[in-house]
């Protein structure tokens, strides 16, 4: 196999960016500042009936440009990512991220390349046919191909290690041998779930599915449950649970799927559920990456069939938590000073600090990781705060004391005080060094100001 | 962009969202020929190179033959300074301006139509594509329904529900009436007489948003650029007085 180089993969993602700006570029200069300025860019484009029909219509062969892409190029940037020796992560949840932006910001962090499913062909090839509203489709195909177009600087930026990956991922991309296991295993438990919770015994997922189409109302689902704890802890709440329900079912009346009942949506919500874990588990194992997620309830059920992975999933997903929303003020281009900086490493210890693989595992919700991840960084940014403090100290000591008086001298050629102690030449030397000391302290100090754990400070600090 | 206020410019996104499409298909074929709108545009833009501001540049273009002529286009464009104002685009044919909501119909139908091989199209494909773009479902293809179109002509006849317009007598339509045989199949009948005859089913039509027939017989080729004059013909020719497609119905 040859080794695909870095350039080259550099050169595909600007490939792609190609396409999308071929397609969509005629509606960019639409897309204003806010971060979640895709979200109300998909759902202005698609509300406007003339225009709307127009770029469907126009876009119609997207499915087939994009195929046709990555029938070419998959293979490379597959391979390109599975020989890597770096920590990798792969997400999934949704299509994209909710604003991508962010979610690389927080993750980045910690891991070197993050790789995510290519809106654009799962959206196009795969939801395209079952979804009943093209107008809806419309909408969601602008709003993450947009998500992700903002961050195209970064796809294709000159670092180390590529930041953000984009590959087709998709379970129907999996040969058919191994898909069939892949779903009987999601069926499987799916099945063993539904029995935990509700303490009954179906024999598979249809006795399952079939049990809970019967229930017209999230309350007569709550009721059911007998086992609420192993629930996700939104699910725990009756008022969050059917707000979660009927949320779900609006959305699945935009697809052929439809929504037969509130009973029959949970059985099939949680039954896609753990069809996308295994759909997950399998691509981080090809691609020998850790998973990753933007959100609490696919965290929840890798973590309930998989288990935390140890200290790097743990902080990885942990980075993710609200708490933690500081990180996304952080401007964009301070990742690739992180990377320019090669301090990823130390971001990595910094974060690692007291987290054990022991007390990853046993904290399903991450609260005690994420907590003590929020120490480290805390005690950098003292320690950091503390640098500069004494940097600055040592300028305003030099400025104070010494320039004033030897520069006026240095430069009229002549030293009073020091006339009888140092010759000119010294004294010329040792001002200069002094000079050359407080550029180099400032300079120091500038460093410091621009590196990235500053930036990261600020961003916590303004929070 | 202002959040949750988006002044959208139907021209110009209609027209950026075209041009990256016809940019699109010369990528896939160096003969893709454009819309005669687009290429009136390209006319009339390249005469702007040599315009003085505030002057006016026209470009024409059109489709079919020199006896048939279709879609017979001109865009009239102004300069000013450091900007091109599109004046105008007009059908000549129907000899109207083109709204700005039409000319994004007929980009459409360009769309919808490029997606069929080769140059000519069968009555559903034309009815299909028509429909697509135009709202409201106001086309049907007869096809096999002729017979039935037919009989119900006779059939009206008799019961002297059909009155013949008086210039009939004169235009020959009488005569081509009276040679139509029981078994003539529904390729002899001319154009006219199919369209007189094949309208009539109309009244048994569940759908009463119909308003076109098209009555050719359902293996007749028809050149696809013949589609977008009646595309333009219902929008905006003489029908649209009588058809009044775009109004709601109380």
């Amino acid at each position: 196999m040859d080794k695909i180089s870095q350039s080259s993969i550099k050169q595909i993602y600007s490939n792609y960016f190609d396409i999308i700006d071929s397609f969509f570029g005629s509606i960019k200069h639409y897309l204003g500042e806010e971060k979640d300025s895709h979200i109300d860019l998909g759902i202005h484009m698609a509300s406007y009936p003339l225009i709307s029909d127009l770029i469907l219509d126009a876009i119609g062969d997207l499915d087939k440009e994009i195929e046709k892409f990555w029938s070419e190029n998959a293979k490379k940037v597959f391979d390109y990512i599975k020989t890597k020796e770096t920590l990798k992560c792969i997400y999934s949840g949704d299509i994209s991220p909710v604003i991508l932006e962010d979610f690389i910001k927080r993750s980045s962090l910690y891991v070197d390349s993050v790789v995510i499913a290519d809106p654009i062909y799962n959206l196009s090839i795969f939801q395209e046919q079952i979804i009943l509203d093209k107008k809806y489709y419309l909408n969601k195909l602008i709003r993450h191909v947009f998500n992700i177009l903002k961050l195209k600087d970064l796809v294709l930026a000159d670092s180390k290690e590529n930041i953000l990956f984009i590959l087709p991922i998709n379970l129907q991309l999996v040969n058919s041998e191994e898909r069939n296991i892949l779903l009987g295993n999601a069926n499987n438990k799916f099945s063993d779930y539904i029995n935990s919770i509700t303490n009954k015994k179906f024999a598979n997922a249809e006795d399952s599915l079939s049990f809970f189409e019967k229930l017209q109302t999230s309350e007569s689902v709550f009721n059911k449950i007998k086992n609420p704890k192993i629930l996700p802890n939104i699910f725990q709440d009756i008022r969050l649970f059917s707000s979660f329900l009927n949320n779900f079912g609006d959305t699945g009346k935009y697809s052929q799927f439809g929504s037969k009942s509130t009973g029959w949506n949970f059985g099939l919500y949680i039954k896609s559920q753990f069809i996308r874990v295994q759909e997950h588990r399998f691509f981080c194992y090809k691609l020998k990456a850790e998973p990753i997620y933007d959100y609490e309830l696919p965290w929840f059920f890798f973590n309930y069939e998989m288990g935390c992975g140890g200290v790097d999933d743990a902080i990885i997903n942990s980075l993710q938590k609200e708490k933690f929303e500081w990180i996304t003020k952080i401007p964009i281009s301070a990742i690739k000073i992180l990377r320019s900086e090669n301090k990823l490493e130390y971001m990595r210890s910094l974060l690692r600090t007291s987290v054990t693989d022991l007390k990853a595992k046993n904290d399903k919700d991450l609260l005690e990781v994420s907590e003590q991840v929020e120490k480290n960084f805390k005690e950098a940014f003292k320690q950091q705060k503390s640098e500069i403090e004494s940097l600055e100290k040592e300028v305003s000591d030099i400025t104070k004391k010494e320039i004033p008086i030897t520069t006026g001298g240095f430069l009229a050629g002549f030293v009073p005080y020091l006339g009888n102690v140092v010759s000119v030449a010294t004294a010329g030397r040792d001002i200069k060094n002094l000079i050359t000391k407080r550029s180099q302290t400032k300079d120091q100090i500038s460093d410091k100001e621009d590196s990235f754990i500053n930036l990261l400070m600020k961003s916590h600090d303004k929070k | 962009m202002t959040k949750n206020k988006m002044e959208i410019d139907f021209f110009g996104d209609g027209m950026r969202i075209f041009l990256d499409y016809i940019s699109r298909q010369y990528k896939k074929n160096i003969n893709y020929k454009p819309h005669p709108i687009i290429r009136a545009f390209e006319c009339a833009l390249h005469g702007m190179e040599k315009c003085k501001d505030e002057k006016y540049t026209m470009g024409v273009s059109q489709e079919g033959t020199k006896q048939d002529i279709c879609q017979p286009y001109i865009v009239v464009l102004q300069k000013k300074k450091d900007v091109i104002e599109v004046k105008e685009i007009r059908n000549i044919k129907v000899d109207k301006k083109l709204p700005t909501d039409v000319m994004i119909i007929v980009f459409r139908l360009q769309i919808q139509l490029d997606k069929i091989i080769g140059e000519d199209v069968n009555p559903q494909q034309m009815v299909d594509a028509l429909n697509t773009v135009i709202p409201g479902n106001r086309f049907y293809a007869l096809g096999d329904r002729w017979k039935e179109a037919r009989d119900l002509f006779q059939k009206n006849m008799k019961d002297g529900k059909i009155f013949l317009p008086e210039d009939f007598k004169h235009n020959g339509m009488v005569e081509e009436l009276l040679s139509i045989k029981y078994d003539t199949p529904w390729e002899d009948y001319s154009n006219r007489l199919r369209s007189f005859i094949g309208s009539g089913i109309m009244e048994k039509l569940e759908d009463k948003n119909i308003q076109v027939i098209i009555t050719s017989p359902t293996n007749s080729k028809i050149q696809k650029y013949k589609v977008f004059d009646s595309a333009i013909e219902f929008m905006l020719g003489k029908s649209a007085d009588y058809l009044k497609p775009f109004e709601k119905k109380k």
